[in-house]
């Protein structure tokens, strides 16, 4: 039996929306943000450059803030359910700063790959390290036979070419189209993506 | 729910012989699109997997806003493949019994329920039909109704008709047609379907005639 990996986009998948425009929302910038946001997940705006941009803006939010924000984000709840009785073999592999989503992923309970805060108490001084994706699929590579990666933006774009099995998901808002010729399964809700799941 | 699991619909073609421009499942007959009379047909089945490839997008909007929880299997190869690839696409992990039906046919519902039914017993059918043209692909049945063989000459008093239950049998990317793979487990158990499939202009002001004739208010 192959050891199989699945590797979970957080924003728009596991959670029903996108973290860093509700952050925003609690300084007044939530248009501002979900449009950054928007432009980015279509691949007009480079992610990394995005992601410096929009945690500039962000980092006046004391940390406590943004977890307590995070923590009250809606989670898709097929599927929470996968990932909960696959605790060992599934992995959050996201974009967002550590710092922010740490208690939402104690919560859910499996590994994370994440981009990496600096910060001194509860004060955010900036970014140490950006998420590149591929890197999270190779190196689970060195500990599985097959991967399956399921996303919904640009910025999975290179998880899903470097998985076994590419998933593009449009439970929160239509995959990318760039993203779903990547895939090899389309499925528009957690329901869906679960039933593809439970095959490999 | 169905004791049937999975059930995997093949929309992938271009249906060059229609001459539409549309993917087959979406053209229209008497109102409603091809893929609107087969949804309600596999409602219970829990698992649905539609093969897309030629107007892909097109087809994922309209089948996702009726059934949200089906599963899309891509075929990008669609214009160069056959429906055994597509098919083989959509099954290759599966480790139970499965249901193929090709996308471009209109089923009477009692017949289909019928074939649901009888495919819980768990032992591989194939969908047959009462013959139509000269260009279809016969089967000769034995005695106690089990497919002996496919054909395409002479004509036969039943056809193949694209709708099977297949339990320990795989389709395999590279065979050119699915009754190639099937003739591989011959015999097999036959089960009779009431159906039309649309494959060229004359196929569609058949099914035109014929859709008035089935029952669908309970399907």
């Amino acid at each position: 039996m192959q050891r199989v990996a699945f590797c979970f986009d957080l924003d728009g998948t596991v959670i029903r929306g996108e973290i860093l425009p509700h952050l925003a929302r609690s300084i007044d910038l939530a248009d501002e943000m979900q449009l950054l946001t928007t432009l980015t997940m279509q691949g007009v705006i480079p992610f990394e450059h995005s992601f410096r941009l929009r945690v500039k803006l962000l980092s006046e939010i004391p940390i406590s803030t943004a977890q307590e924000i995070v923590s009250k984000l809606p989670l898709e709840s097929n599927i929470i359910r996968f990932i909960q009785s696959h605790k060992n073999d599934s992995y959050l592999v996201t974009g967002n700063l550590d710092v922010w989503i740490k208690p939402l992923i104690e919560r859910i309970g499996c590994e994370c790959f994440s981009s990496e805060a600096n910060y001194s108490g509860d004060r955010l001084l900036g970014i140490k390290s950006v998420m590149q994706k591929e890197h999270a699929v190779k190196s689970l590579r060195e500990r599985y036979e097959r991967i399956v990666a399921i996303g919904d933006g640009m910025n999975d774009a290179m998880m899903l070419q470097g998985a076994d099995v590419a998933i593009a998901y449009g439970g929160f808002r239509s995959p990318v189209e760039n993203l779903v010729r990547l895939a090899h399964y389309v499925v528009y809700n957690g329901s869906g993506l679960c039933h593809v799941l439970d095959t490999q | 729910m169905s004791r049937v699991r999975y059930a995997i619909v093949s929309c992938a073609g271009l249906g060059s012989r229609l001459g539409l421009n549309s993917a087959k499942c979406l053209v229209h007959v008497e109102g409603k699109r091809i893929i609107d009379y087969l949804l309600p047909l596999v409602a219970d089945i829990e698992d649905l997997r539609v093969v897309v490839g030629f107007q892909e997008a097109e087809v994922m909007e309209h089948v996702s806003k009726i059934r949200p929880d089906a599963v899309f299997v891509r075929n990008p190869s669609y214009a160069s493949t056959s429906n055994s690839y597509s098919v083989n696409l959509a099954t290759h992990d599966l480790h139970e019994p499965f249901m193929i039906i090709d996308g471009d046919m209109i089923i009477e519902p009692a017949s289909f329920r019928r074939f649901l039914l009888a495919a819980e017993c768990g032992e591989s059918m194939v969908g047959v039909a009462r013959s139509k043209t000269d260009e279809a692909v016969f089967v000769k049945l034995d005695e106690s109704g089990y497919v002996q063989q496919f054909h395409r000459s002479p004509r036969a008093p039943f056809e193949w008709c694209g709708v099977a239950y297949l339990a320990g049998i795989r389709i395999e990317r590279s065979s050119k047609f699915v009754f190639d793979d099937l003739s591989r487990y011959l015999p097999l158990k036959s089960h009779e379907l009431e159906c039309v499939e649309i494959d060229t202009p004359d196929d569609l002001k058949m099914a035109q005639r014929e859709v008035h004739k089935y029952n669908f208010s309970y399907a």
